[in-house]
Formats: C-alpha cells, sequence, structure tokens
C-alpha cells in the first residue's frame, strides 16, 4: 500500500534541527576547544614531570614502536592508569587541603596523558607523594595496606608482578618530588592553618626566640627530649618505645619530606597536635617560647634520605642514659600547668614555675 | 534461517531484544556494583585476583549499567515509542537488530576487558579501541534507523518525547566521538576537561533526555490523561539544548583549569533548574486528580517513583555546583549518591516502568507475576533508599574529616557502618533484579500468567490500543 503513505519528511523542522547543531559546536569550541588553542594553552611549568627518557643531548629516545621511549616512573604511570588507582586517589591539592604539601598549577600536568586529576578521594590525595614514604614502605603497603594502615580499606594489589610493583613505586616517588626538590619551595610549605586565628598567632609572637639559631635549636633539644622522646624516639626518628603500641605511629622526621615544611606549619603542628592520634595539643601544655625553641630543634631534623628505624628504643635505662628527661618534681608542676590552663585558672607567673625555668634546665638559658 | 533469527525483521523484535539484553546486562552489572560495595566492607575478600580487585570491578560496573542496562532499555523503549508516536514501522527491523548484538558484544566483550584492565583510563571512556568503534557504529546505525522512522511518519506533528529522542540520538554520536581517546586525545589539563565534556554530556544529553523523552510518553500513557502544557514540554527542551553542554567543569571545580571556564560551567548549571522544573511540573499536574492511580499501577508508580528521585537529584546538582558546597563535598561520597540517585534512583526507575509497559504490548503476553513486581518495586526502592541515605552521610562524615584536616586513616575509621550498609542496600537491589529478570523470563515462557485478569488490568494494564 505504498501509495497510501504520504510523504511528511522534515518540513518544519530544519530550522530547529540546525538551531540544536549549531548550539552543541558553539558549546563544544568554547568549552574544549578554545582551552586547548595555541593562545590558550599553558605552558609546561618547571615542575611538569617528563615521563620519558632522553639521551645525552636531551632529545627523546624512540623506541621499535616508534614511540618515546617511557622511564621506569612513566612505565608505573601506565600501571597507576591501568590498576584505577584514580578511582581512590585524586592527584591536585586544593588550598583549604592541610597536609598535602604545595599546591599545584595547571602546567605542572602539561606533559601527561590521560589526566589522572581524580573525581573521587577515598584514600589520600598523591600529588606529592613522592619522598614521603621509603620503596620499601611503599611496596609492603601496597601488596598489604592492612598490615602498614590498620584499618585502611585499598585494595591489595599483591597480583602486581614484580617489575610492575618497582615501576609503580618509582612512579608514586616521583609525584610532586620536583616541587619538593626546589630549593625555592624550602619553607614556603602551604599547609592548612588558619591564619585568620589572630589570637592564636598574636599570643605565639610573644618572646619568639630566633629559630634559626644554633642555641635555639639546642634549646629545643632539651625540650624535645623531655617532652617528645617517649613517642618520637630520641633523634625523633619516631621509635620512642611508645610507638610500639601505638596504631598511628609518631612521625619520623629524618623523612626529607619535612623539608618543606614552613616555621609557621612546624609551630601550628606542634601547638594543635595531629586530630585523632595521640599527638597531644602542646599548646595547653607549654609556652609559645618553647614551641618555637622545638619547632628550631624540630627543623634541624629532615635529611636527604630517610633514616629507616630497625627496631623501637628500648625502655630500658641505659638506651636513655645521658639523656636529660625531666625531674619527676617538674613533671608534676607540668600538669598541674596544664590543668591550671584547662580550667582556665592559669595565670601568666604562678610561683617561678613558667616555661623559662624549664629552658633554664635544659638549655643553660638565653 | 540463521538469518531471520538473528536479523530479525519482525514488527518490534529489536525493541524486545533490546529490552531482554539490557536486563541481562542489569542483573550482571548490579552484581559487579554489590560485589565491589562489599570489598569496602571486606577489603581482602578477593586479595590476589586481579580481575576481581575492586579497581577493575569498577569500571566495568560503570560501563555495563550505563552502557550495558540503562542505554539499551533506554533504546529499546525508544525503539518502541518512536513508531507508536509517528504511526509507522520502524525504517528497518534487521539494522536494529544488528545494532543490538553489536553491542551486546562490546558490553561483554568489553567490560571483560576492562576487568583484566584493558583501559583507557579517562572515567565513563574507559572503554579501549576496538569497543569505541563498536559502540560507535551501534550508535550510527539506530540514529540513521530512527531519523528515517521519523521522516517516514504519519503524523504532521511532533510529539515532544520524539524531539527529545531525536536530540539524544544527534548527540551521543558527537559526545561519543569528542570523548574517546580513540578519536580525540589531549595533554595535561585539557584532557581532564575533555574528560568532564565527555562525562557530563553522557549523562545530560544522552541518559537525561532519552529517560525524559520516555518519561513524557508513558505518564500520559499510563494515566490516560494528556500532558499538562506543550509550551512547557518545549521550554524544557530548549533549556536543556542550551544549558547542558557548557557544564562538564563542573565536575573539576576546584583543579587548577581555567577559572573562566569553572564560572562558565558553575553559571549554566544554576540554569538548569529551569528545564527540571518544567519537566516535573508537566508530570505532576498531568497526574493531578489521577494520583490514586499509584496505589494500583505499578508501571505508573516505577515512573513517579522515579521522578520524586529526579528532584532529589537536580535539587543537589545545582547546589552541589556552586563552588562554596562543591568546597565542601567534593571528593566525597556524597558525589557517588548523587550519581546512583540519578542513574538509578531517576532514570532506571523511569525505563523500568516503561519496560513493563512495552513488553508486554511487545510480546503480547500478560506479565507472570504481579506478586513479583509489587517485591521488586518494594526491594528496589527500598534498597535504594537505603544506599543513598548512607552514601550522603558517608560523604557527609568525610567532608567533615577534610575540612578538618584530620588524616584520612582517621576518619576513614569511622566509616565501616556505612559501607556495610551500602552492600545491605545493594543487596536488595540486586536481589529486586533478580526478581525482575525472572518474572520476565517466565513471562515469556509460561503459558499464561499466575495473575488473574481482574488483578493484572490494575497492577500491570496494558493500556488501550492505538496512540
Ligand atoms: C578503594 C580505594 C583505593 C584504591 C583503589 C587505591 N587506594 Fe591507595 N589508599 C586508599 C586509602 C583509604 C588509603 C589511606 C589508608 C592507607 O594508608 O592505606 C590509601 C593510601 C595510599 C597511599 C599512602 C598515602 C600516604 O601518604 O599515606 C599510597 C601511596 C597509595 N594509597 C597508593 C595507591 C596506588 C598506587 C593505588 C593503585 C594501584 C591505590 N593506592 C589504590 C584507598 C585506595
Ligand atoms: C604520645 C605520643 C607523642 C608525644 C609525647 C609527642 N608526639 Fe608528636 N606525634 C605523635 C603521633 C602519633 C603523631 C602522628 C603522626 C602522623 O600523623 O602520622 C605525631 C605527629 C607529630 C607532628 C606532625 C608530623 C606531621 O606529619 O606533620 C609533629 C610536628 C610532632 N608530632 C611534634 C611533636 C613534638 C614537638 C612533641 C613534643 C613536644 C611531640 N610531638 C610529642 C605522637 C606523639
Ligand atoms: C546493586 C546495586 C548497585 C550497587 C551496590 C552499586 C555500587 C557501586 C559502587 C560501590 C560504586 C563505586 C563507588 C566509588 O567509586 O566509590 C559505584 C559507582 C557507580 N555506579 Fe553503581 N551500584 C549499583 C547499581 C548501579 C546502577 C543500576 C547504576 C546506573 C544505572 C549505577 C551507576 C554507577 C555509576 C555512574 C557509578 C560511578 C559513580 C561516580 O563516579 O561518582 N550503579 N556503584
Ligand atoms: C540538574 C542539574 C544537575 C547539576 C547542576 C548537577 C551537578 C553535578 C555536579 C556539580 C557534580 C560533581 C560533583 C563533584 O564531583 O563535586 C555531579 C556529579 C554527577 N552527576 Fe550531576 N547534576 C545534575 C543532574 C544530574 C543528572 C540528571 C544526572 C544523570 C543523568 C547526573 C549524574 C551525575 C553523575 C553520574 C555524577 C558523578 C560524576 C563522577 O563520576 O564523579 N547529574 N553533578
Amino acid at each position: 500500500m505504498a501509495s497510501e503513505v504520504k510523504k511528511i519528511g522534515a518540513k518544519g523542522y530544519i530550522l530547529p534541527a540546525l538551531v540544536v547543531a549549531a548550539t552543541f559546536i558553539t558549546i563544544y569550541t568554547v568549552t574544549v576547544i578554545i582551552p586547548d588553542m595555541k593562545v590558550m594553552k599553558v605552558d609546561p611549568t618547571k615542575y611538569a614531570m617528563e615521563y620519558i627518557e632522553k639521551d645525552t643531548n636531551g632529545k627523546p629516545i624512540i623506541d621499535e614502536t616508534g614511540k618515546p621511549k617511557l622511564s621506569e616512573a612513566g612505565r608505573g604511570r601506565a600501571v597507576y592508569v591501568r590498576e584505577g588507582c584514580v578511582y581512590c586517589h585524586s592527584q591536585f591539592v586544593r588550598p583549604q587541603d592541610r597536609d598535602f604539601g604545595s599546591r599545584v598549577h595547571a602546567g605542572d600536568y602539561a606533559n601527561e596523558t590521560p589526566n589522572v586529576l581524580g573525581t573521587s578521594r577515598t584514600g589520600p590525595d598523591l600529588s606529592n607523594e613522592g619522598g614521603k614514604m621509603p620503596d620499601a614502605w611503599h611496596v609492603g603497603h601496597l601488596i598489604d595496606p592492612r598490615a602498614y594502615t590498620p584499618g585502611s580499606i585499598m585494595p591489595s594489589f599483591s597480583f602486581l608482578s614484580e617489575e610492575d610493583m618497582g615501576d609503580l613505586v618509582a612512579y608514586l616517588q616521583s609525584l610532586g618530588r620536583k616541587r619538593l626538590e626546589d630549593p625555592k619551595n624550602k619553607g614556603v610549605y602551604e599547609a592548612y592553618y588558619p591564619e585568620a586565628d589572630t589570637a592564636f598567632w598574636q599570643k605565639s609572637e610573644h618572646h619568639k626566640p630566633n629559630v634559626d639559631s644554633a642555641t635555639a635549636a639546642n634549646g629545643g633539644a632539651g625540650i624535645f627530649r623531655q617532652n617528645c622522646a617517649v613517642c618520637h624516639g630520641t633523634n625523633g626518628l619516631g621509635n620512642g618505645p611508645n610507638a610500639l603500641a601505638m596504631n598511628k605511629k609518631p612521625a619520623n622526621f629524618s623523612r626529607p619530606f619535612f623539608k618543606a615544611y614552613s616555621d609557621k606549619t612546624w609551630y601550628y603542628k606542634v601547638a594543635e597536635g595531629v586530630p585523632g592520634t595521640r599527638m597531644p595539643r602542646w599548646k595547653l601544655i607549654l609556652e609559645p617560647e618553647q614551641m618555637w625553641y622545638l619547632v628550631a630543634y624540630l627543623k634541624t631534623l629532615p635529611q636527604d634520605q630517610e633514616v629507616i628505624i630497625q627496631d623501637y628504643q628500648s625502655i630500658d635505662d641505659k638506651a636513655w642514659e645521658g639523656q636529660s628527661i625531666l625531674p619527676n618534681k617538674l613533671r608534676a608542676s607540668y600538669q598541674k600547668l596544664g590543668e591550671a590552663k584547662l580550667h582556665g585558672t592559669y595565670q601568666a607567673n604562678p610561683g617561678g614555675l613558667t616555661g623559662s625555668e624549664t629552658e633554664g634546665g635544659s638549655s643553660g638559658g638565653h | 534461517m540463521i538469518n531471520n533469527k538473528f536479523l530479525s525483521s519482525q514488527e518490534g523484535s529489536s525493541a524486545k531484544y533490546f529490552m531482554l539484553s539490557a536486563i541481562v546486562w542489569l542483573v550482571i552489572g548490579m552484581g559487579l556494583g554489590l560485589l565491589g560495595a562489599l570489598e569496602f566492607s571486606f577489603p581482602d575478600l578477593t586479595k590476589g585476583i586481579s580481575q576481581l580487585s575492586f579497581t577493575h570491578i569498577r569500571p566495568a560496573h560503570v560501563n555495563m549499567v550505563a552502557f550495558g542496562w540503562l542505554s539499551m532499555a533506554n533504546i529499546g523503549s525508544c525503539l518502541y515509542i518512536i513508531p507508536a508516536l509517528c504511526k509507522t514501522k520502524l525504517f528497518s527491523e534487521k539494522l536494529a537488530n544488528f545494532a543490538c548484538h553489536v553491542w551486546n558484544l562490546v558490553i561483554g566483550l568489553g567490560c571483560w576487558s576492562l576487568m583484566n584492565g584493558y583501559t583507557e583510563g579517562r572515567e565513563y571512556a574507559e572503554l579501549r579501541e576496538p569497543f569505541d568503534i563498536l559502540v560507535l557504529v551501534g550508535l550510527l546505525l539506530l540514529s540513521y534507523n530512527l531519523f528515517r522512522t521519523v521522516l517516514n511518519r504519519q503524523v504532521e506533528k511532533l510529539y515532544v518525547s520524539v524531539w527529545y529522542i531525536m536530540g539524544a540520538f544527534f548527540w551521543m554520536p558527537l559526545v561519543y566521538i569528542v570523548g574517546n581517546r580513540t578519536f580525540v586525545a589531549m595533554d595535561g589539563l585539557n584532557d581532564g576537561i575533555l574528560n568532564w565534556f565527555y562525562g557530563h554530556n553522557i549523562l545530560g544529553l544522552w541518559f537525561t533526555v532519552l529517560g525524559v523523552g520516555i518519561a513524557y510518553y508513558m505518564v500520559p500513557k499510563m494515566s490516560g490523561k494528556p500532558i499538562w502544557s506543550h509550551s512547557l514540554s518545549m521550554l524544557g527542551f530548549w533549556t536543556i539544548a542550551f544549558f547542558y553542554a557548557p557544564t562538564g567543569t563542573h565536575h573539576l571545580l576546584q583543579s587548577p583549569v581555567p577559572e573562566w571556564a569553572k564560572a562558565l560551567a558553575v553559571i549554566f548549571s544554576a540554569a538548569l533548574v529551569i528545564p527540571v522544573i518544567t519537566v516535573l511540573t508537566n508530570f505532576w499536574m498531568s497526574m493531578k486528580g489521577s494520583w490514586w492511580m499509584l496505589s494500583t499501577n505499578m508501571p505508573l508508580r516505577f515512573v513517579l517513583t522515579g521522578a520524586l528521585f529526579y528532584l532529589f537529584t537536580c535539587i543537589q546538582g545545582p547546589f552541589q555546583a556552586t563552588r562554596g558546597i562543591n568546597w565542601y563535598i567534593h571528593f566525597t561520597q556524597w558525589v557517588v549518591g548523587h550519581a546512583h540517585a540519578a542513574l538509578l534512583g531517576t532514570f532506571t526507575f523511569f525505563v523500568i516502568g516503561s519496560l513493563y509497559y512495552g513488553l508486554q504490548r511487545l510480546t503480547g503476553k500478560r506479565i507472570y507475576s504481579v506478586r513479583l513486581v509489587k517485591w521488586h518495586y518494594w526491594l528496589l526502592f527500598l534498597g535504594f533508599s537505603i544506599f543513598y541515605l548512607t552514601l550522603t552521610v558517608a560523604g557527609l562524615q568525610q567532608s567533615a574529616g577534610w575540612a578538618l584536616g584530620y588524616p584520612v586513616g582517621q576518619w576513614s575509621l569511622t566509616l565501616p557502618p556505612m559501607w556495610f550498609s551500602r552492600a545491605v542496600g545493594g543487596l536488595m537491589m540486586f536481589f529486586s533484579s533478580c526478581l525482575f529478570a525472572f518474572n520476565i523470563y517466565k513471562t515469556l515462557t509460561a503459558k499464561q500468567s499466575s495473575s488473574d485478569e481482574s488483578e493484572l488490568d490494575m497492577a500491570v494494564p496494558v493500556g488501550k490500543g492505538g496512540n
């Protein structure tokens, strides 16, 4: 009955169809093509990674398939993409993120594709992961995350071949490495601390010593041994005897990562503690001046290679010989001082038991 | 013979095959989702088996439910709706059946390859080159087929559903081409921008447009009342066409992409309130005086529950696209909750209603068991409610952790009850889908329905004939 079939066709609908098409193309041009055009494209920054191998002239080496040869970390990047780490880990730091290192800029990613920015953070951000942990930690953590971070829900990647594992760890160590190693970035660690809390910072300025001086560092070392060594160890390696029984281990300050901390970041961390861990809020106990001495000391601890601890320090007296530990009498007074502060009955100079006396004990005055 | 079986030219066969394939992928895809959810509670569940590791399950889940289930169920519905609205036959059943086989191949092999780590690495565009090409072949064939059908139509004016569906079949091939690394690759952050141009537009210019188009057909059909306002429905169409596409960058609102691109995305995201309100106003006003039907009519109940979740999704959407709120909830399970509220809560509910309605007419058989349909509804609805609520709360817990600067290892210790209750919700939904599949299987194979005629007419009516 073909003859009965009327042909109505597109009559009257051509214009709407054209509008729909034109709109789409315009939007695509504006939102995708333009950002990718030469004029708009951001140049690589000096932190941009190149995951390819170069010959001595700085030219990329071409492999058999005609593509640039990937470096170890470059192959690791491919493993990272293949294994889908991006579903749980992002790779950009936001201004409000505390603890994740320097912020990133568009050009830092210029040479990478596909993007691994990520939209979900079931785990921590990894943009500045390089240098935070030793290789051995990464391998162990990837194979059995729960042995290293109790309660972690990161899947185990025990099925990775040895080669893939090595590449992946090399990639993790490359992340943010250039930012970390840039001397310019020393001390400009953009961590999150409440600048706006003026009362806090004003108070901190009171009697602030010169934190770059050796004397201040010396003074800090004494305070550190008295207050911190039980957890962080006598040399700040995170291996104090207390650490043995802790889920969240105390920080090991020899990590190169800590080089990037600014004075204020150190100060803030000591004063506020680490929420949810055993690390106390020392501002309830110590004077600002004492905490600055600690900062002066802590600054000297980070090294180029993390010192890997073999064992926890013993509580055997011999191990602590020669370390001046706070006399019992003073410790009791500290407790009182802390309580007084907690209950709001603290006075600036309660009968000679102020910070300066303690420092006198440990650093020989100033 | 084989030609006839695999490339049938029987009227309605392609719609039927698309719908039935979709149901199979739904069951498998939800099973994968459930396994993924369980791995949050028991992280060592599949330790050592690379195919079943969470990171391999997840893309397989997303691709299977998004392309295997939702897309194929939607396409099946379109292959039924378009000829019905145009009062003509589908241009070529053979061609559509061929596309169906191509897509099934892609979903099966593609998701298996994803589980083996063969991935492009861009979210929602994980499928590799060979599959991309096949997907595109299927899509273009379908677009051609449907456009030719519309050109052959026997009615002068195009009902709004046709606008939506034609729009989707115009946009989707384009979006697919630009979004996949097979066809377009960029460097650095532009790759991210492109990723989310694509990621957002398969949601906005494909799932949303198809889903709303189908619901625009189903609501008046199932309730027997005309759509409340045709001009409002057209306003909805044009605002989607103008406002949806530029919003992709709202997924990258805090990354270092250009600020102007973010600003553009935020403004258009806020404007998206308009199409949403027009669609919902239209559905609800059409139902005025007929709400009692929800107590008996199951397919209608599915569609309108979908509309309720559409409201939730699209209140959430524009708010979380503003910088202040995105600052807080980005990166957390809140977003995963929103994603499921959209694709599962809204569009899965829409299309399930449409499948119950369409399959009865396409096969000429009454649904096997009304009781199972009711179980399906309640398990899915309650399971999803648990799932959605849990993820929203988990998201707020995570946000609080980020905002206060707590270490991840600390706040994540508070989440296990949430992971567990999500898995419970997932189990209920998975089970409901099994019931759904069983019911449909029985409908096709059993001689007659186990429920009696009057019950069937109340609960899953075939509707009056004609259009
Ligand atoms: C299911 C989500 C998930 C996936 C997938 C995942 N991770 Fe994790 N990851 C986590 C969580 C949660 C933590 C925090 C607890 C811990 O340290 O295990 C974490 C921690 C880490 C850390 C330690 C970060 C730090 O500074 O403390 C590294 C490194 C890491 N993951 C690398 C990877 C790599 C590489 C992959 C892919 C092969 C991966 N993760 C896949 C969830 C995940
Ligand atoms: C009760 C044990 C304990 C004591 C005492 C202690 N800490 Fe800690 N400290 C911890 C723990 C646990 C952490 C958390 C490590 C982490 O978050 O990975 C930590 C973390 C830190 C950090 C932050 C490291 C980072 O990753 O940013 C600093 C700084 C610090 N401690 C300094 C000190 C100082 C200075 C003292 C002495 C005044 C001290 N701690 C005393 C247990 C302790
Ligand atoms: C049994 C039911 C389901 C369960 C248990 C489930 C579970 C999950 C899980 C665990 C994830 C990973 C979340 C993460 O990365 O943190 C996920 C992601 C996702 N699922 Fe499901 N899912 C189910 C059904 C569905 C259905 C039916 C659809 C769509 C039609 C769907 C669409 C998605 C999408 C789009 C994502 C990606 C979300 C994002 O990136 O934000 N899911 N699902
Ligand atoms: C009405 C307007 C809507 C707006 C303004 C909106 C906005 C947003 C925003 C801003 C995000 C990113 C959140 C973040 O990562 O911080 C998001 C995620 C998401 N939206 Fe919507 N949304 C809307 C409706 C929808 C609809 C209708 C759908 C489904 C078709 C949908 C599906 C998704 C999915 C799947 C994600 C997760 C993407 C991912 O994997 O990260 N949204 N939405």
